[in-house]
């Protein structure tokens, strides 16, 4: 891209939902791609927080194969079988989209491979940053990680000011450590989102809040607590906004059963 | 604290490559003396592939051992104590697939630490590809395209190299070493490397062809010295003495 078209660095941080829980938000699954501003965008999958499933890239190729843009994605636990020169790829994108999984995972292996330094150089030059999940947290300087388990803090990349936390709506256990790690300043203040939200970032500022869903938000956290932030509804593409109550319902029973759920 | 510590390092092998010839893996266990071993597998190296768990299941059936894996993508579902987990194992199992990955991960959850705790209290350690080399000072890669060196757990003090027979991991780990790698092993597809403590005290084949190399810096560059294999498989009929 040339320099004069070039998009400020942009980080689409969403709290859960978009395709890998199924074609329920659509809507975010267009706005990853209208972040770009451009007719055909180059958008490649980074699915190593969830351990490179076949379940996640097939998700992602039925979510955007039929889309206008070119996906693409890097299995780094496949280079064995596929290799790629990743720099090169990752630095020919429009938007780079990383999966949900283990944040701890998902830092360790990007930091073994050179991914961290890449991916920072992308979005310097304009690549848009999307993920949910660990693939939200990651950008930040702390997220809240169920990687061993339990809900606890782990650093992230901090290309982003502050802390991050995700399925705040659908995965209650991550609240209370949440807050209370603002509370007793052993976080930074920042950002908890619903499943179907997300902010946008433009350079390190919020730029807006965006809900693909009824009642989803985005919640600023501060030591005083949690206060919720004006979100702008997106349209699904047949015009209505649609609500998932099997989803949510699914997920808390999950859970239940599980004691804690997954980034 | 009477069990020896020993590594039994695969170049390639066992049920993740050789479907039907369960030699290496049969020696793994036998390397215990555990009548019925606890085995866990750690399919780190492939991002805890489900089919890979699945195979390990098929292949470590309940009954022959006490199988069970532990996932580090999915921490939420498994031992909660993994350190103890791992330290109660007769023998732990590491899949193949990307030893950069492998190694990242592992220290990110301390389980380079809780693997040297129980190599040292005499659980057998083995595995194939990635799976060899983690044990070393240093590996020869090529998942991730050109061969290079990685550093990894240290349990031994040399050098390994795996998938020996196929190029270019052969001549790019005969230079590594002439260029200051340490000493150490390259393991054919069907060998493996079995060390007791941190000596080479055999090397075992599931396959009458497999070979291992010993390749140490010379005055002129490097020496390969082939290693004699013990083939774990039934050997010819004798010729019928009278």
């Amino acid at each position: 891209m040339p320099p004069e078209e070039r998009r400020a660095p942009t980080v689409l941080a969403m709290g859960g939902g978009g395709f890998t829980a199924g074609p329920v938000d659509p809507a975010l699954d267009d706005l990853v791609l209208r972040l770009t501003g451009l007719a055909r965008p180059r958008i490649c999958m980074l699915p190593t927080a969830g351990g490179d499933s076949e379940h996640q890239i097939r998700r992602f190729y039925e979510t955007y194969g039929d889309r206008l843009c070119e996906p693409s994605h890097v299995s780094l636990f496949r280079l064995g079988k596929r290799p790629m020169p990743l720099r090169e790829h990752l630095l020919a994108q429009d938007v780079i989209y990383v999966g949900g999984g283990s944040m701890v995972n998902l830092l360790a292996i990007w930091r073994a491979q050179g991914l961290d330094v890449i991916l920072r150089e992308a979005w310097e030059a304009g690549v848009v940053l999307a993920g949910l999940s660990a693939g939200s947290m990651c950008w930040f300087e702390w997220g809240i990680t169920t990687s061993s388990g339990a809900p606890a803090p782990a650093p992230g990349l901090a290309f982003l000011p502050g802390s991050n936390s995700v399925h705040h709506d659908s995965e209650p256990a991550r609240r209370p450590v949440y807050l209370d790690a603002v509370r007793d300043g052993s976080l930074p203040a920042g950002w908890a989102v619903d499943d179907g939200a997300a902010l946008i970032f433009r350079g390190s500022r919020l730029d807006g809040v965006v809900s693909a869903r009824r009642g989803r938000a985005a919640y600023a956290v501060t030591p005083d607590g949690e206060q919720p932030l004006p979100a702008r509804p997106l349209d699904a593409p047949d015009g209505r906004r649609v609500t998932v109550p099997a989803i949510a319902e699914m997920r808390r029973l999950h859970t239940a059963r599980m004691g804690v759920a997954r980034d | 604290m009477s069990r020896p510590r020993q590594i039994l390092a695969m170049g390639g092998g066992g049920f993740s490559m050789e479907a039907g010839n369960a030699l290496l893996d049969e020696h793994a266990l036998s390397l215990t003396g555990v009548e019925c071993p606890k085995v866990c597998f750690l399919p780190t190296a492939s991002g805890d592939a489900d089919h890979y768990i699945v195979r390990f299941y098929r292949a470590f059936a309940t009954g022959r051992c006490q199988p069970s894996h532990v996932s580090l993508f999915r921490r939420d579902g498994g031992a909660a104590d993994l350190a103890g987990h791992l330290l109660e194992q007769d023998v732990v199992y590491v899949g193949g697939g990307s030893v950069i990955s492998l190694l990242g991960t592992w220290a990110a959850h301390g389980i380079d630490l809780m693997l040297r705790a129980a190599w040292e209290t005499g659980v057998v350690m083995t595995g194939l590809s990635a799976g060899s080399l983690c044990w070393f000072e240093q590996g020869l890669t090529a998942f991730h395209g050109e061969a290079r060196p990685v550093r990894g757990l240290g349990l031994l003090p040399c050098s390994n190299a795996v998938h020996y027979d196929d190029e270019p991991r052969r001549t790019a780990y005969r230079a590594a070493v002439a260029d200051g790698m340490p000493a150490g092993y390259g393991a054919g597809n069907g060998a493996a490397l079995h060390f007791v403590g941190t000596d080479l005290a055999r090397v075992v084949t599931s396959r009458a062809s497999a070979r291992a190399y010993r390749l140490a810096p010379d005055g002129l560059g490097v020496s390969e010295t082939e290693l004699a294999c013990d083939f774990l498989g039934a050997l010819p009929e004798p010729a019928l003495a009278a």
